[in-house]
């Protein structure tokens, strides 16, 4: 288990401040920030290689303070991996090991035991990081602290050493800290997600609720929602109209009926946001195209032409430039589907085209 | 442009030749008049042996205590963060730049008979000024600095996250420092104890004033040559030179033999 309470750090000019989060024991941890957000010395404060300067610090319950790296039980694995050059890859990986069987095993499973007859100066990054994790997961250490561990890796290596340190991970009950520039890897792994920027937590919590329900229009931004508007929030004179079934339990913890008025797009939605200036944030993946009106549940409504049409791979992002329907014009909405959905609709630049999603998509902030 | 760009080969060229002559043509010059007399006086010359020998073991004592001394404050410099750093690093270069002559006074400020180190040395019995003692002091402080310097420069080559990892591996600071930071700068560490040694070979200033006798080679060198002119110097000075290159040889062949990136990622 992780816990940091107010946890502060400096070195140089940057300083760690007022750093809070918590990663239960045994499960899976992902810090995202932008670059010199602060990722690193963070992980690096919990290693005990930068001194803390404030705050509380947990590991497995015990309060690290003053605690040296070496009594933390807590490994390391930087980017670019650091494995002694002096040593064989076979000692880099047993390096810290008790029972060398086990660490041999665990090479296996990783993938670095077969290369162990290479020289360390020979490998390529992808195959240092293999090294490195294997290194790291040696000493059985309660804490496992990754930055950017999978980054230099192929793919599809990527993706099977990813699953294999998770199995490795709950397998050992070892609790794991990584730092990570991928969402997506940020949602397959993370029990928590923990988003830093310029040396503070924004917002930590379920990757699940940070992606949905960022805490300001800076977050939902980073974390790539495409739809963030700034506008008005207003709460209906009618408390609970027919489009907030389903969500009776919502309402029942004091979550009103609201309308929020952007540029010339009027949206509904069920929240607690105060009265008043706001954001609203909607995922493009929430966000349904149709050739015509939909007869669903969907609230909110828009009749728009296809701006843009950019598709990567077996996704396809639609922005719809609003032109008519229940709120207004003008403003863009970007829609995520599948290609296959968007070959279907037969979409072109141009196409007149109606978006829609629910109330429960629009998330205030 | 090619024609400038051949010209400015060709003045660089000349002005490498001319430099690089004029630092071997005084040494070639010295050996080729004095080596084969040198080499020979090593079995006549009694007097000749025992200043070598002296040099070598003086020197490497030398060597050794810079070592000692010089590796733990190289790496306090270089790895830790504190107050008074650049003032320590600064105190520690100092002796490059006082002339020797004036070395061997301060030297013997402290290590006099009448100071209070030297006089308390010597009620003990051990005598610093005018014994081989009073030679490694002086050969210590001038290269000393040297050594700290050259020893801080390999520590820094050596990311300090290799220390890192191997403390989150469960060694202590020692250990760490032990098992990698010492391998990983070894190289840097024996090609700046070489340098100590040579110049604490080569050392004359600091030590003709704290211990004319018994004699290192470059006080006998100096003292044939005031005694009895140059005909009598040139062997010992020649022999002087030509033992002075077995060891920077020796130091350029280990720099050769590191890859480039010999330690980094």
């Amino acid at each position: 288990m992780i816990v940091a309470e107010g946890l502060g750090a400096r070195i140089g000019e940057f300083e760690l401040r007022e750093v809070s989060f918590v990663v239960p024991a045994g499960k899976y941890g992902v810090v995202i920030g932008a670059a010199g957000s602060g990722k690193t010395t963070l992980l690096e404060t919990i290693a005990g290689i930068i001194p803390m300067n404030g705050g509380v610090l947990k590991l497995g319950g015990r309060d690290m303070k003053g605690v040296p790296p070496e009594q933390r039980n807590a490994g390391i694995v930087y980017q670019h991996g650091y494995l002694f050059p002096h040593l064989s890859v076979e000692e880099n990986v047993r390096y810290g090991a008790i029972d060398l069987s086990f660490a041999d095993a665990l090479a296996a499973r990783i993938g670095a035991s077969e290369l162990y007859a290479r020289e360390v100066r020979g490998l390529s990054g992808g195959e240092r990081q293999l090294v490195a994790i294997a290194r790291a997961l040696a000493p059985r250490p309660q804490v496992l602290l990754l930055d950017e561990p999978f980054s230099a890796l192929d793919p599809r290596r990527r993706t099977l050493v990813r699953r294999e340190v998770r199995r490795v991970a709950r397998e050992l009950g070892i609790t794991v800290l990584q730092v990570t520039h991928d969402f997506t890897e940020a949602g397959l792994l993370g029990d928590v997600a923990i988003l830093i920027d310029q040396g503070r937590v924004l917002q930590s919590g379920p990757p699940e609720q940070l992606f949905r329900e960022p805490a300001s229009p800076y977050i939902a931004e980073f974390l790539g929602a495409e739809n963030v508007y700034a506008g008005q929030v207003r709460y209906l004179d009618d408390a609970a109209p027919d489009w907030v079934e389903g969500v009776t339990d919502l309402l029942a913890r004091g979550h009103r009926a609201i309308e929020f008025l952007t540029g010339g797009l009027r949206l509904y939605t069920v929240g607690d946001a105060p009265a008043g200036e706001g954001h609203a944030v909607i995922r493009a993946e929430e966000v349904l195209i149709s050739a015509a009106p939909q007869e669903s549940s969907a609230r909110n409504q828009f009749k728009g032409v296809v701006s843009e049409i950019a598709t990567t791979g077996a996704l396809t992002r639609v922005t719809v430039g609003i032109s008519s329907g229940e709120g207004g014009s003008g403003a863009p909405i970007v829609a995520a589907l599948t290609t296959r959905s968007a070959q279907e609709l037969v979409l072109r630049e141009g196409s007149e085209v109606w978006a829609s999603f629910k109330a429960m998509a629009v998330h205030l902030c | 442009m090619r024609q400038a760009h051949r010209a400015a080969s060709v003045i660089a060229a000349f002005c490498g030749s001319i430099f690089l002559l004029f630092l071997v043509a005084p040494i070639a010059r010295l050996i080729g008049a004095g080596g084969t007399d040198g080499l020979r006086h090593l079995f006549t010359d009694a007097e000749l042996r025992s200043a070598l020998a002296l040099t070598a073991l003086t020197a490497t004592s030398a060597t050794a205590l810079a070592i000692l001394g010089g590796t733990p404050l190289a790496y306090l410099l270089e790895r830790r963060k504190f107050r008074g750093r650049a003032l320590l690093a600064a105190v520690i270069d100092l002796p490059l730049l006082i002339p020797h002559p004036v070395a061997g006074i301060a030297l013997l400020l402290v290590l006099g008979r009448q100071s209070l180190v030297g006089g308390t040395l010597l009620d003990l019995g051990i005598r610093v000024v005018g014994s081989p003692i009073g030679i490694v002091c002086a050969m210590l402080f001038v290269s000393a600095p040297l050594y700290v310097s050259a020893t801080r420069e390999a520590f820094a080559r050596v990311d300090v996250r290799y220390e890192a990892v191997a403390r989150s591996l469960g060694d202590p600071a020692w250990r760490a420092f032990r098992r990698v930071t010492l391998p990983l700068s070894a190289r840097g560490l024996i090609a700046a104890g070489v340098v100590v040694w040579a110049r604490a070979v080569s050392e004359f200033g600091a030590i003709v004033i704290l211990t004319y006798n018994p004699k290192v080679a470059s006080v006998l060198s100096y003292d044939r040559f005031t005694s009895y002119g140059l005909d009598e110097a040139l062997p010992v000075a020649a022999v002087l030179a030509i033992l002075a290159f077995v060891p920077l040889f020796l130091l350029r062949t280990l720099r050769a033999s590191r890859g480039v990136a010999a330690f980094g990622q």
